[in-house]
């Protein structure tokens, strides 16, 4: 796993009139005032794939905020879901619940702000080694999503910076009989990501094992938080993502 | 003046019992037919043709339109009171002759409605058609062919009749699907050394390459110079193009690296008196 150093840009606005370069793990982006009017982006990361771009702009200065997106565009958008299988399965009794606060993968922005919007320039994984899918259910009629290994941590300030946010899972078990849960499934783009410097944490999930009829599910719902931490663009597409019924293992 | 000029039309007749006034009134019924029939697939077109796929939505229009065309046709009829008696005795001789000219042409409307009802693939979906090594996105479904855009860019025009009746192998309407290569090592190298190699390249190197799934590797035969394993390599069903055509150079490249020898074809010739 990458090292972090304190060396790294923090999230946040930035206002640039003539030249920054922002340092990320694995990735080195630069912006330049190349002439009257006209700025360039740069980006290299670890794999050496650049990415160049120009932006013209109003007057002689642009601002631009960096901060923590949902981990679903990198390699390309193809879900919108996310599979997040717990290092450590949670055991949970009858009749239980339990809060714990578990890690969850990041990708980070560029964006662009002209006045009240914020326009994606740019997107990126610090992780791209781990950034991949996985198939939830069977290959006829399964869940494709972005597939995660997640640490269980002690509070929201344990995430780890560009990396991934924190997020706090309640669970809660209205079984006759003890479960144990490893994985957990859900729709991302129903959490927003709010940051904090370089700490990220996300919108927190219910997440209640309970019968329906005669089949026992795991009902995953999102819920807001409320943080002083600044919110990040929401900047996805808007698309009708179907609430997944997942089965106890 | 009008009520004469009306009642002049009336003592016109072309043939028996059929005047220049129902003439008249029959052609503004069909023309309000065909004014209704636009209105009315314009209205379904803005309104509800959204909320369906494009394939239903087109032929819903088509039904609707043609529908209320008849309509006004049997509405002219009855009012003008054309007898289509002997037009039909006609039509039945002259049907059995344009039925054994235009049977292929009949067999493709007939497969297009199958088609339509059955809905076996659907616009926009790639799709395989083996029996006519045709492979591609189906770009529509209309009354008598399919259109496919074969993924060099070229359009095919299928009778409908042929693409009902050959096997159609769907490539989109799973989540994800499964690409395939055969690697070679050597008999002499660890076979758990080179698949773990294998497994890291892939897991390195293809982004689309699904976690979950595992990439699996089975020895597939134990040939004359090599020991073929074969790589299964689950993906996104839209990336094939990321996978496939990729997946043996990052497999020998990583062989390589690691050293593990991919064999030429060997053959031992023994001589009669060794």
């Amino acid at each position: 796993m990458t090292e972090i150093n304190s060396d790294y840009t923090n999230y946040g606005i930035y206002d640039i009139t003539d030249s920054i370069d922002l340092s990320f793990p694995n990735t080195e982006i630069k912006f330049r005032n190349i002439g009257t009017n006209v700025f360039s982006y740069f980006r290299r990361d670890s794999e050496d794939n650049t990415i160049e771009k120009m932006i013209p702009t109003k007057n002689n200065k642009i601002r631009i905020e960096v901060a923590p997106i949902r981990p679903i565009n990198h390699p390309s958008h193809r879900t919108s879901y996310i599979y997040l299988e717990l290092e450590t399965p949670i055991f949970l009794s009858e009749n239980s619940q339990a809060k714990i606060f578990a890690r969850c993968p990041i990708e980070i922005g560029i964006f662009l702000i002209d006045g009240e919007n914020k326009n994606s320039l740019d997107f990126f994984t610090c992780d791209p080694i781990n950034s991949r899918f996985g198939l939830y259910g069977t290959p006829e009629s399964g869940t494709l999503c972005k597939y995660a290994k997640s640490e269980i941590v002690e509070s929201y300030d344990d995430s780890k910076p560009y990396i991934n946010a924190t997020m706090e899972i309640n669970f809660g078990n209205e079984l006759s009989r003890g479960q144990s849960i490893s994985k957990i499934i859900f729709p991302v783009t129903e959490n927003s990501i709010y940051y904090d410097d370089s700490k990220a944490i996300y919108d927190s999930i219910d997440a209640v094992l309970k019968k329906k009829l005669t089949i026992e599910t795991l009902d995953i719902s999102s819920r807001n938080i409320s943080t002083d931490w600044t919110k990040s663009p929401d900047y996805e597409r808007k698309e009708l993502v179907k609430r997944l019924n997942m089965g106890v293992d | 003046m009008v009520f004469e000029f009306f009642q002049g039309l009336d003592q016109i007749e072309i043939t028996s019992g059929l005047t220049l006034l129902s003439l008249l009134i029959g052609g503004i019924i069909m023309g309000f037919g065909v004014i209704i029939a636009r209105t009315v697939k314009l209205l379904f077109t803005k309104y509800y043709a959204p909320k369906l796929s494009q394939d239903s939505a087109k032929n819903l229009g088509k039904l609707l339109y043609f529908g209320i065309i008849v309509i006004s046709f049997l509405v002219f009829t009855s009012t003008t009171g054309v007898d289509l008696s002997g037009l039909l005795v006609a039509g039945g001789i002259f049907g059995v002759v344009i039925g054994f000219a235009t049977q292929s042409v009949v067999s493709n409307l007939i497969s297009g409605i199958f088609l339509m009802v059955e809905k076996p693939v659907k616009q926009g979906d790639s799709v395989d058609l083996p029996g006519l090594g045709i492979s591609g996105t189906l770009l529509d479904i209309s009354t008598f062919s399919a259109r496919v855009r074969q993924f060099d860019g070229t359009i095919t025009r299928i009778p409908n009749e042929s693409f009902f009746t050959t096997n159609i192998r769907s490539l989109s309407s799973t989540p994800v699907r499964r690409s395939e290569a055969i690697v070679g090592i050597a008999y002499k190298e660890d076979i758990d050394g080179a698949i773990s190699v294998m497994g890291k390249a892939i897991r390195k190197e293809m982004p689309y390459a699904l976690i979950l799934p595992k990439p699996d590797f089975r020895i597939n035969e134990l040939a004359d110079s090599s020991v073929n394993i074969e790589v299964l390599v689950w993906h996104p069903r839209e990336d094939w193009d990321q996978v496939s055509p990729k997946l043996l150079k990052v497999l020998k490249n990583a062989l390589d690296e690691a050293g593990i020898e991919i064999p030429f074809p060997q053959r031992v010739v023994w001589k009669a008196n060794d």
